[in-house]
């Protein structure tokens, strides 16, 4: 009946979470700049991933603004650094606070009423609307052209440089994947959870159920600014096309195919799916055939996720939502 | 007796319905007080306007002589008025132990700046809850089952894990909406025991919604009989064996 992790496996499983970021500290030097730059890549994904996992497979609400929230921590990054001179990693919390913004005002929809497929349209639209937003704001945007980040240095080195972007991009994941995780591991992560289950129910155990989903869009918005904010470093340059449909369907694959509502599985769902169409590169003009071809296998194969595979290993990926000890 | 609940003239109104019509009643300290009534009698409503879900057209909720009635659910919940729900309350995907903490929650110390920070004041405060949730899943011999998903375990334990999420904060007050529905005889008989003793023991008010006349009558000190919305009678069990009104409206035998 159990599958909870003995004490002995809760100490590996810490052991886990800081050995993986400790190894990746040496990866600059086994590798390519390409793959570096593959790899930066995939820790943006990671947070943009587990912003969404949140709200839908946590919260359990279909809002799809995800793709607005990181599309505005992108150009607030930009805006701020270019506009206002204000150094780029600073923008980073600062991108992640428009963000949280922006998930304030998603959750407002569903502070309403408005929920299931009709917060799934308004969060669409949502999406678009700020798309049309960094299209027509052209003084501000740059409009179609896009914004170009503007050249800086940090301890003397170029943020052109992928190295350094990797540092400081490892540094925000993990930062922001333990805060998430101490979130869902205690009573704010239960109420979360309850909310999904049995939002009556919940509001019967005192618990404001309504403060709930206002914080958690918050703090998914914040998580997937932040990311905005690297990608825009990432990438150099910030075009409204990168915030649009392709890039929501992307993440929701990732969520979905790292399994819903689990931390560990944004982690693998970006990791897997960011990495796979680098593999697929040996077979041109298949890519797309294997790319839907693999997720969809995973899917049939595991409908909770890589993370219900691990958990089937072994308890010490089991996921709590308490805390027991340090 | 100290009074704990209380509510006078209580009315619930839809559109040209009247669900509830002035229904005044009181329950004591440690008084098991059941609900009956035929279906549509307006027992549910009571219950959903004293916890909040339903505003009153008019009268009033007091607990303990603070005036409840314009509060939403989760502030009358944290005044102490817990509830359970009819067709079950769990957390399907939620372990049992997590369902219980949830009734702790705001017993829980440390804000959500203190939780994101892993600050000791928040950690040490978890620990304290997850302590008194295995202890009180020990007292109802349930705690080998902490961590069994909420959604795996069988009815009756459902509603014993349902009882002990409700009852984890001490509330001075509990509303129970049908905790024995399709239950086997025996897990029948241990729920009216449990409740009994949460009101004997603990000094619980207990409010009861219960269809199962026979085991109302053992198990309640007072019986409040509605009809269509309104209070038709209020006594002892013995009393209301007795009540006319009760035979020919409830019963159905004059």
């Amino acid at each position: 009946m159990s599958n909870m992790p003995t004490p002995r496996q809760q100490s590996l499983r810490t052991v886990l979470f800081w050995a993986v970021p400790a190894a990746l500290l040496f990866l600059p030097l086994a590798t390519n700049a390409y793959t570096q730059f593959i790899v930066n890549g995939m820790l943006i994904s990671v947070l943009v991933t587990l912003g969404f996992s949140l709200v839908i497979g946590n919260l359990g609400q279909l809002a799809f603004a995800n793709t607005a929230f990181f599309g505005i921590g992108a150009y607030a990054s930009a805006i701020l650094s270019a506009k206002l001179g204000i150094p780029w990693i600073l923008t980073v919390p600062l991108a992640g606070a428009f963000g949280a913004l922006g998930g304030f005002l998603a959750s407002v929809a569903a502070l309403r009423g408005i929920r299931s497929y009709y917060l799934a349209i308004i969060t669409l639209a949502f999406g678009e609307l700020m798309r049309w937003a960094y299209l027509h704001a052209k003084p501000l945007t740059g409009g179609t052209d896009g914004m170009p980040m503007p050249r800086e240095t940090m301890f003397g080195i170029s943020l052109s440089d992928d190295t350094l972007k990797f540092y400081i991009f490892l540094a925000v994941t993990v930062l922001l994947v333990k805060g998430t995780l101490n979130l869902m591991r205690s009573r704010f992560g239960r109420a979360v959870m309850a909310v999904r289950e049995n939002e009556i129910a919940t509001a019967s155990l005192a618990i404001p159920t309504a403060r709930v989903i206002l914080a958690t869009f918050a703090w998914s918005g914040l998580v997937v600014g932040c990311a905005g904010a690297l990608f825009a470093r990432h990438v150099g340059h910030v075009f409204p096309e990168s915030f649009g449909m392709l890039q929501l369907i992307a993440s929701f694959a990732m969520v979905l195919v790292g399994g819903l509502g689990s931390v560990l599985g944004a982690v693998l769902g970006a990791v897997l799916l960011t990495a796979l169409p680098e593999y697929l590169r040996a077979f041109p003009g298949m890519e797309e055939l294997f790319f839907g071809l693999i997720v969809a296998a995973v899917l049939v194969a595991m409908p909770r996720g890589l993370a219900s595979l691990l958990r089937r290993l072994s308890p010490v990926f089991t996921e709590r939502y308490y805390r027991e000890g340090a | 007796m100290t009074l704990l609940l209380e509510t006078t003239g209580l009315s619930v109104r839809f559109s040209g319905l009247t669900a509830l019509d002035g229904v005044s009643f009181r329950l004591d300290e440690g008084q098991v007080r059941a609900v009956i009534g035929p279906n549509g009698a307006g027992k549910s409503t009571l219950f959903n306007a004293i916890s909040g879900y339903v505003t009153p057209t008019s009268g009033s909720v007091l607990l303990k002589g603070e005036e409840l009635t314009k509060l939403s659910p989760h502030e009358i919940a944290e005044k102490g008025i817990r509830r359970t729900f009819q067709n079950g309350g769990l957390f399907p995907e939620l372990t049992v132990l997590e369902n219980v903490l949830t009734g702790l929650h705001a017993q829980t110390e440390g804000s959500f700046l203190d939780i994101l920070l892993g600050r000791a004041k928040a950690i040490e405060s978890e620990a304290a809850m997850i302590a008194k949730a295995r202890d009180l899943l020990k007292l109802m011999s349930m705690d080998h089952m902490a961590d069994a998903r909420a959604g795996d375990l069988s009815g009756g334990q459902q509603r014993i894990v349902e009882i002990v999420r409700t009852v984890a904060s001490d509330p001075p007050v509990l509303l129970l909406d049908e905790p024995a529905v399709g239950l086997s005889p025996v897990a029948r008989a241990q729920m009216m025991e449990i409740i009994q003793r949460l009101a004997g023991e603990k000094g619980v008010g207990i409010l009861l919604i219960e269809h199962a006349v026979e085991l109302v009558m053992a198990a309640a000190d007072r019986i409040l009989v509605m009809a269509a919305g309104a209070r038709i009678a209020e006594g002892t069990p013995a009393e209301i064996r007795e009540d006319r009104a009760v035979l020919e409206a409830y019963l159905g035998h004059a």
